[in-house]
């Protein structure tokens, strides 16, 4: 048994410094693909032929960091599941382009669940364009379960 | 082809529920999704690998469901611009089970074409395994 | 009087409804329910007033909290200030025991909510624990029960002379007034729906469709 994270000591260490940066460009056909798999009916995400053809909205959720944690976060014990995505869409994403993504612990919090306490890692990655525009901010909420203590 | 009938926020009433969705979560879809997300991984895409690892088997990666959700606004209002999708995942959605989603609009601003919808993934028994929220804008 | 008793909005974690839009959806789709209680997660929400949203819509909004303890998640119904500084309600590991004492002595009540639930609900920690001191009422209809996690909070309640509450456990808007709990009396405020959980006066209630 390991022992239970100290949520308040990591939150004042890790929450907030940006850990990883990542480039991301992306296939027009993987992109339509995404789309007609999800049942979207929108030319502009499932036509790459379309002019104003665009990654669906919710791409940016796919998408992993270099790094799961920032450098120095402890081993966390538990099957880590993902609890959530929230996806803010700025501007389109086009086929092609390079993006990069930054990403930073945005919040650490615990509750208990079904099956134990649970321990949430909200990581935010936020895409830029090569200019620098903000194209979206994607939330990935991972729960860790924290094994019973014996 | 599209579905859409809104085109403007005008066209949006409180309380409206979306026209249903059933999305594809066969797997042979999910295999398609997984491969174009990147997201090629045994537990998404093969029922027997994923219950060697203990799960029930094959799940509907959460990022798919999120995918339905907006498909399911963009059939309705083909026009809509997604402003935020916020989506939890409360309970795993099998490959090749019968799901359907609803949507309902929670909110309107008439004044700057927002409007909010309340997005449910329910099994075949009518439990909630996927639930969020999305805030649209639509032309006013 | 029908209150669905449990409730959270944008002031819990996982929380997506505004109040406001608690009561449009309540008022548009014609819900049988006069009103709800926002429990929201690990805190009591003291800063918000509601008076007047709730009056706007005709509608009683009171606030109670669900905390966690080795029994699972319970509503306590009747918080005030003096309570909140009996124990740390944003704590996971509450004794359940101290929840109700406490309670009792600031004029609350605590009610294990969906007790059937794996994990965070009474059921499960009995075998454990034994049969936890003070209970007299458990949530026995929670609109986010899965499977026969209602069938056996009920049976737990039957088994052990509970009465039973009901409850939305809403988190977006079209999900309140699932399950609601009716009163023989009005409730007007915290302070008469603990007297009137307290008198026994009410039963559970699903609106649930049957699967």
């Amino acid at each position: 048994m390991t022992e239970p994270l100290d949520i308040d000591a990591l939150t004042a260490r890790y929450v907030g410094p940006v850990f990883d940066e990542k480039t991301f460009t992306f296939d027009a056909q993987e992109l339509a693909d995404f789309a007609q798999a999800c049942g979207e009916t929108a030319s502009r995400y499932t036509d790459p032929a379309d002019p104003d053809f665009q990654a669906s909205p919710t791409m940016p959720t796919r998408l992993h960091p270099g790094a799961r944690f920032p450098e120095g976060f402890p081993e966390v014990a538990g099957l880590g599941m993902d609890a959530g995505k929230a996806i803010q869409p700025i501007a389109p994403i086009r086929p092609g382009e390079t993006i990069v993504g930054r990403t930073h612990m945005h919040e650490i919090y615990t509750k208990t669940g079904r099956s134990g306490r649970m321990v949430f890692f909200v990581n935010r990655m936020e895409l830029f364009d090569a200019s620098e525009q903000q194209l979206a901010v994607s939330d990935s909420r991972i729960v860790i379960r924290e094994k019973p203590s014996e | 082809m599209s579905e859409s009938n809104i085109a403007t926020v005008a066209d949006v009433e409180f309380g409206v529920e979306l026209p249903a969705f059933l999305p594809d979560i066969s797997i042979d879809n999910v295999k398609r999704f997984a491969v174009a997300a990147h997201w090629d991984f045994p537990r998404f895409t093969d029922h027997e690998a994923a219950r060697s690892e203990g799960l029930p088997g094959a799940l509907v990666p959460g990022i798919m469901s999120q995918g339905f959700f907006a498909a399911m606004i963009h059939r309705w209002a083909d026009g809509a611009q997604i402003n935020s999708i916020d989506t939890i995942f409360r309970a795993p959605v099998l490959v090749d089970s019968t799901c359907t989603i609803n949507g309902v609009v929670t909110d309107i601003d008439e004044d700057n074409g927002q409007v909010e919808i309340d997005l449910t993934m329910l099994n075949e028994k009518g439990e909630t395994r996927v639930f969020g929220t999305a805030q649209i804008t639509l032309p006013v | 009087m029908l209150l669905d008793l449990h409730a959270h909005s944008v002031k819990s974690d996982d929380g997506r409804a505004k109040v406001a839009n608690y009561c449009q959806w309540i008022k548009a789709k014609e819900l049988p329910i006069d009103g709800f209680v926002l429990t929201e997660h690990r805190q009591f929400d003291d800063e918000s007033d509601y008076s007047d949203i709730g009056a706007k819509f005709g509608l009683t909004i009171l606030k109670g909290s669900e905390v966690e303890t080795e029994y699972g998640h319970v509503l306590v119904f009747g918080v005030t200030e003096p309570l909140t500084r009996e124990f740390d309600f944003a704590s996971i590991h509450l004794p359940l025991a101290q929840v109700i004492e406490a309670s009792e002595r600031h004029g609350a009540v605590a009610i294990p909510c969906h007790p059937g639930r794996p994990r965070v609900g009474m059921a499960a920690h009995i075998d454990e624990f034994g049969v936890p001191v003070g209970v007299r009422i458990v949530e026995v209809y929670n609109g986010g029960s899965r499977d026969d996690e209602d069938a056996i909070a009920q049976a737990m309640a039957t088994e052990l002379g509970y009465r039973g509450i009901g409850g939305s456990d809403a988190h977006i808007v079209s999900h309140i007034g699932r399950c609601a709990t009716r009163f023989s009396q009005q409730v007007n405020n915290e302070t008469e729906l603990v007297e009137a959980l307290k008198a026994g006066e009410f039963e559970a209630v699903t609106f649930r469709e049957a699967s």
